[in-house]
């Protein structure tokens, strides 16, 4: 593998731009959405309704950036013609902000929740393995988002890596929730609804799993969806 | 270009061609390629195999060596005075280069379509039937008659002038003219058809008849063409191969070659990079 | 902000100025052009007059009608002839006799002589040609129309010469009186003189005429075209499609491109040392003349010939070679036929520049004085320039008028090979 990735040096300068401009919006937006995954975990955990609001509400950001990156990317194709790297680097950009879309829908999700729970005075203190489970998800948009800005194998990796624990606390919420509801049926609306942000968050997680194979794809131009992580490495070793 | 690398570099740079020169069973093969014009070398320690019934596109800016090489196959270097080639060319098992081998009998079975569309200033039909004439590939008129018309069919140009085959070649326009000589090089039934930039004195319509043209003729010749339009080699090809300063730098899969090159070189070509 | 306004507006300024200047630059290179081409016009419109002018009283000719009777006994024959024995007849005895018969007042010897010296000298062989084509005439009477001197030709086409001293003119007043009366008796007619372009060269200025030259020219051009074309054609075919490039070549190149440039003389000179010398061919032969022709022209040809083939484009060659056509083949199916409209051309020109030549002609022996039409390539003959250059060089006037015609006919050659040239090209022209 001799290529190394870079959006500069094309012939044509305004093509430079725009890849860097598509790029950065990109970033922006993986920034954006990252911050409403907090903020939505914040509200559900401090049961904050405000800021649950808050959250909710500013989804309608993220959905606008999205449908100005993608137009952006159409227009390169249309003008540029990409190749290789290029074109990979567009595709890419493109299936990222469509995970960054879904995981902003799952943080809004988050918001709505938090309202309902803090207008039913449900406790924080229930919420300790969502917490937990919130701040591993946290963690690893937060390392995806940097494996995509810096073009890191390495980090995609390990980050897709990561998220095998992830199921395993989520099955582990699940389970507890379940004994919850059998012990007391009151509390089924409430766990149903806990049950559901932890499954927002497992979604997060999983397009997080989606990015960091897209920054595979972008970097060594191998698809690597649908395939476990040790067949992953081994193609990718040869 | 600002950043051209200096010359050693590359040459440093390409040490050995990356990819899949070789096939299974090749209908052309050629070993260690060496051109010279005089003393100046134009291809270096070339090795690639042309498959049968493929199309393999010859990409890389300009002076790059391709068209030389192109022009090796068919033997067309021979009229260069200075022109020396080395190596080893076979065509299927014969060798090209051989003293024994009439570059007029190589070139009825590997024919050659030109970047500008050359028709004789004669009329169509006479411009088709010169080819199977030269040879003695018919028997009586009708015979050649039925030559000229399957093979203005084959290159999709016989509706288009069937009412005057006796009007000039010249007086088409631009991309009939060329479907004229591509009709010119099939009736000879060559095996191999050479392309060098078949489409680039075309507008983009003639164009896209050129290459719809080239996916047909797939079933039946093997295709090599040169060409300085990389969508142009995406869409035609099977396979493609990278030529920088008289090296080969990468063969392989088209779909490889323009989503994942392996070469830095390939990849900076192929984007519109400095380099 | 406003600054920058205004030194843009200054550029617009100093653009216009110079613009003026530019556009009377223009316009004054155009009219230079005009102006040009109109003074060459005007040179060549006033030497085509001056030729036509001169050449004028050529192409006419007074004839003087006489009543002659074929005397057996003048003529000194006995009455019914042989051939060979009308051949010898005493003519002038008959015709002057008819003169004196027409003028009988004239008794004086020098006035006889100068009675008789109205008629041309060639008059006796016209009678006798008018004898021998019919003998049964001996005996008879017939009224004859004879043509006259060429000085009562030239007095008869200047009426200035009447008004002027007898002194300074060749007819003498009582020669004038003569010819008032033949006119008023209608023996005096002026026609169209065809005999200039069917009789050959003569001494006397109303006998000569250009067929000789006429035919030698045609004849010597025909050997050079045979020659050169063939022989410049295959030289520059081989030169520009088949030889190696190299030393050897360039060499050749270079000699050619030089021998365009030789004075032509010294190919006359070649052509006595080397032909008539050492080979031994008949001198001053259209055979030998256009061997010299041919060396002068073989440049010209092969030049013109290899720009013509340097001119085809190689997608013609690579076309006819990628389809297995061989060298040759491709050479003489595709690159000779497209070049033939420039190698025509160019050899036209050669055989116009050929036809103009007097020097290397000069040199072997085609200047002699030749009466007779030559009816071979190996008959000693002349040709139209030659022939010019000698009567320009002829002291009597009348040859002066004769030089003129005989230009005009020079010119008229050139201008149908010329038209033959333009309308080969276009019919052998193809596009591409």
């Amino acid at each position: 593998m001799d290529t190394d990735l870079n959006l500069t040096q094309h012939i044509s300068n305004r093509f430079n731009e725009e890849l860097e401009e598509v790029r950065n919006l990109a970033l922006n937006m993986g920034g954006l959405v990252e911050k409403q995954v907090s903020d939505g975990l914040k509200a559900l955990l401090k049961a904050k309704s405000k800021l649950g609001e808050k959250v909710a509400s500013s989804d309608y950001k993220v959905n606008a950036m999205e449908v100005d990156i993608d137009e952006q990317c159409t227009l390169i194709l249309a003008r540029r013609q990409p190749a290789a790297s290029d074109l990979r680097l567009v595709m890419s950009i493109i299936k990222t902000i469509t995970d960054l879309e879904r995981i902003g829908d799952e943080a809004e999700q988050l918001g709505m929740y938090a309202i309902k729970l803090a207008d039913d005075n449900i406790k924080p203190s229930q919420f300790v393995e969502l917490r937990h489970l919130g701040e591993h998800v946290k963690e690893m948009l937060h390392d995806a988002l940097d494996a995509f800005a810096r073009m890191d194998v390495e980090a995609a990796l390990q980050t897709i890596e990561a998220s095998s624990t992830l199921k395993e606390e989520y099955d582990a919420i699940s389970r507890q929730l379940i004994l919850q509801m059998m012990e007391d049926p009151r509390q089924i609306k409430n766990a149903l609804r806990v049950h559901w942000c932890a499954r927002s968050l497992e979604r997060i997680g999983d397009h997080c799993e989606n990015i960091c194979e897209y920054v595979v794809y972008l970097v060594k131009g191998r698809d690597v969806r649908h395939v476990s992580i040790d067949e992953m490495k081994a193609e990718l070793e040869e | 270009m600002t950043q051209v690398i200096e010359a050693p570099d590359i040459h440093q740079a390409i040490k050995q061609t990356v990819g899949s020169p070789f096939t299974h069973k090749p209908k052309i093969s050629t070993r260690n390629v060496d051109v010279f014009y005089d003393d100046k070398q134009a291809i270096f320690d070339v090795s690639l195999d042309i498959g049968s019934h493929e199309v393999i596109a010859l990409i890389g800016p300009s002076g790059c060596g391709k068209s030389t090489y192109l022009r090796c196959f068919n033997r067309m270097n021979d009229t260069i005075q200075s022109c020396r080639v080395t190596g080893e060319f076979r065509l299927e098992e014969e060798d090209i280069y051989a003293r024994g081998m009439d570059p007029v009998l190589l070139r009825a079975r590997i024919g050659m379509v030109f970047q500008k569309p050359n028709p004789f200033p004669k009329s169509i039909y006479d411009n088709v039937a010169y080819g199977p004439k030269l040879h003695g590939l018919a028997s009586n008129r009708a015979e050649l008659d039925e030559i000229v018309v399957s093979s203005l069919q084959k290159a999709g140009l016989y509706e288009e002038v069937k009412d005057r085959l006796n009007a000039s070649g010249t007086g088409l326009s631009g991309g009939q003219q060329q479907r004229l000589c591509i009709a010119r090089t099939i009736a000879v039934s060559p095996e191999v058809i050479l392309m060098d930039e078949p489409a680039s004195a075309l507008d983009p319509i003639a164009t896209a008849t050129i290459e719809e043209l080239i996916d047909e003729l797939r079933q039946n010749y093997t295709i090599v063409i040169v060409t300085h339009s990389m969508q142009q080699a995406a869409r035609v090809s099977q396979r493609t191969a990278y030529f920088h300063l008289g090296k080969l730098v990468e063969v392989g899969d088209t779909n490889q070659i323009f989503t994942n090159p392996q070469h830095q070189l390939t990849e900076n070509y192929i984007t519109g990079r400095f380099g | 902000m406003s600054n920058k306004m205004s030194h843009h507006r200054s550029n617009i300024e100093q653009v216009r100025h110079s613009l003026k200047k530019r556009h009377r630059q223009e316009k004054r290179f155009i009219l230079l052009g005009k102006l040009s081409v109109l003074t060459g016009f005007l040179f060549l419109a006033f030497l085509l007059t001056d030729i036509g002018i001169k050449a004028w009283p050529a192409f006419q000719q007074h004839w003087i009608q006489l009543d002659v009777t074929f005397d057996a006994q003048i003529l000194d024959v006995e009455a019914p002839a042989d051939e060979a024995a009308l051949k010898k007849g005493n003519y002038r005895g008959v015709l002057k006799k008819s003169l004196y018969a027409m003028f009988p007042d004239v008794s004086a010897r020098r006035d006889k002589k100068a009675l008789f010296k109205l008629i041309s000298s060639g008059a006796e062989y016209q009678v006798r040609d008018i004898l021998l084509a019919d003998p049964r005439k001996l005996g008879t009477t017939q009224q004859i129309w004879v043509l006259a001197d060429d000085d009562v030709e030239r007095f008869l086409k200047e009426p200035a010469l009447r008004e002027s001293q007898q002194s300074d003119r060749r007819i003498k007043d009582n020669q004038v009186a003569w010819l008032d009366q033949l006119s008023g008796q209608g023996r005096i007619e002026s026609q169209w003189n065809w005999a200039f372009l069917t009789s050959g060269d003569s001494r006397e200025p109303e006998q000569a005429g250009i067929a000789g030259a006429l035919r030698g020219t045609m004849l010597t051009i025909l050997v050079t075209l045979a020659m050169s074309f063939p022989l410049g054609l295959a030289a520059a075919v081989y030169l520009e499609e088949f030889a190696p490039q190299n030393r050897w070549t360039d060499l050749i190149e270079i000699n050619v491109n030089n021998l365009a440039a030789v004075p032509s003389i010294v190919f006359g000179l070649l052509g006595l040392a080397v032909f008539i010398s050492f080979f031994g061919v008949p001198r001053s032969a259209p055979l030998v003349g256009g061997m010299v022709l041919t060396l002068m022209t073989l440049p010209t040809i092969i030049i013109a010939s290899r720009a013509s083939l340097k001119s085809v484009p190689p997608s013609i060659r690579d076309a006819a070679l990628a389809l297995g056509a061989s060298k040759v083949q491709t050479v003489f199916q595709h690159v000779v036929p497209l070049a033939m409209p420039g190698i025509l051309t160019g050899t036209i020109i050669g055989m116009a520049q050929a036809l103009g030549e007097t020097a290397p002609l000069l040199m072997i022996g085609m200047v002699a004085f030749i009466v007779d039409i030559p009816q071979g390539i190996t008959d000693s003959a002349t040709v139209l320039p030659v022939q010019i250059y000698l009567w320009a060089d002829s002291p009597e006037r009348a040859f002066m008028a004769k030089t003129s015609a005989a230009i005009i006919v020079l010119l008229l050659f050139l201008v149908t090979m010329n038209l033959l040239a333009v309308v080969l090209r276009k019919r052998f022209e193809r596009k591409w």
